[in-house]
């Protein structure tokens, strides 16, 4: 009779047998080890009938029980100390700015009268300025006695409006027509 | 946000996230991916469906309104049966206190003041219901379960019945590797000598 190699086997023998990771020697040993065989395989009983137990379900009404004591949590936008600092700091600062404007304002009238006076006349004069160049631009025009003698006549400024409209309508509804998705059906081909 | 048919694909991990971005679907799913696991262990540890259903729930309940404490490198499963498993051995352990025999007041220095300061309950009698209780969970194997320690059966359920792994029974238990491994032999080597008449 051969003798098996090796001392007993191990519990850790034992558990790499049951998940088929036992080594070559180990198990050679296993197979010429006739109680160690038995034992192993007591064990391998054990965990299929283990495995085998059947499953426990709670009642049907679990998972609403549940949910009636939890309580879903919603995101708010200031839930951590990090954030509520934060939203904090920046009322402050917005609410320090605009006290200290008030009181800039209250205790200097003349100084804010006199730079709105400033800001009015240099914004009408650069106002102006802006139309005078726009209007020298455009009577510098080739176009613009073309277009002036047009508007003289108000049966052809009538009709160049209309044409234009006209224009103007057949590009949009062309434009709808091509942006306008497919939705019939490819037929089945074969 | 993911439709109802999505639920699956999902990891437990982002179902977390959901459920903490405040939807009440992701919570349900989680409730419905483990509430079998979860009831069978409490079950198998307390062997009373009415006390494992009341365990159980306060297990999700607990989970679920400290969602935001849940921290995502761990597994979920670990996190959710390690809250089950010490709500079982809490309540046996609460239960082993009623049936202790104490041997008087620790204050009592005659043993006439012992004997009168003694407080003796009986050992737990098995009612109709347990009766009605092991019946069904049934078998000698359920009955061998239900006597071993509650760390060796806490042990032995989440291998060889939620089969999970070692690494992940040390994390749910709070135990060192090695001695969820000696633990699980023990139970395993108990569970034999009290299968053993069986076999004769």
């Amino acid at each position: 009779m051969t003798q098996a190699p090796g001392p007993h086997l191990l519990p850790d023998d034992v558990e790499h047998w049951l998940s088929d990771t036992l080594d070559a020697e180990r198990t050679r040993h296993l197979d010429l080890c006739p109680e160690c065989f038995e034992r192993a395989q007591v064990e391998r009983e054990i965990v299929e009938q283990l495995a085998a137990l059947p499953p426990m379900r709670p009642s049907a009404a679990f998972a609403d029980r549940v949910m009636a004591s939890v309580t879903v949590v919603r995101p708010r936008l200031f839930s951590t100390r990090r954030s509520i600092a934060l939203a904090a700091s920046l009322a402050l600062a917005i609410l320090g700015s605009m006290a200290a404007s008030i009181a800039w304002t209250m205790a200097n009238p003349d100084v804010l009268a006199s730079l709105g006076s400033w800001v009015v006349a240099q914004g009408t004069q650069a106002g102006w300025l802006a139309l005078r160049g726009l209007a020298s631009n455009f009577i510098e025009q080739p176009w613009y006695e073309s277009a002036r003698a047009l508007a003289g006549n108000p049966g052809r400024l009538a009709a160049a409006v209309g044409v234009a409209t006209l224009a103007y309508l057949s590009g949009v509804f062309a434009l709808r027509r091509l942006l306008v998705l497919p939705t019939q059906q490819v037929a089945n081909v074969g | 946000m993911p439709e109802e048919a999505d639920w699956p694909r999902l990891t437990d991990q982002e179902v977390v996230l959901l459920a903490r971005g405040g939807r009440e679907a992701a919570y349900r799913e989680l409730v419905r991916r483990y509430e079998r696991p979860v009831f069978a262990l409490v079950y198998r540890m307390v062997r009373d469906r009415e006390l494992a259903e009341d365990l159980a729930q306060e297990t999700f309940v607990k989970a679920l309104n400290a969602i935001d404490s849940y921290r995502p490198e761990f597994k979920f499963s670990s996190w959710i049966f390690k809250i089950a498993n010490n709500a079982a051995i809490d309540h046996l352990r609460r239960r082993e206190l009623d049936t202790l025999s104490l041997d008087g007041s620790p204050h009592a220095e005659t043993p006439e003041a012992m004997q009168a300061t003694a407080l003796q309950i009986g050992a737990r009698q098995e009612s109709p219901l347990d009766a009605v209780e092991a019946r069904e969970l049934g078998g000698a194997i359920e009955a061998a379960i239900g006597r071993l320690r509650p760390e060796y059966r806490s042990c032995i359920l989440l291998r060889h019945v939620e089969g999970r792994a070692y690494e992940e029974i040390a994390e749910i238990l709070d135990l060192p590797l090695g001695t969820v491994k000696t633990y699980i032999h023990r139970a395993r080597n108990e569970l034999r000598l009290a299968l053993a008449h069986l076999k004769e």
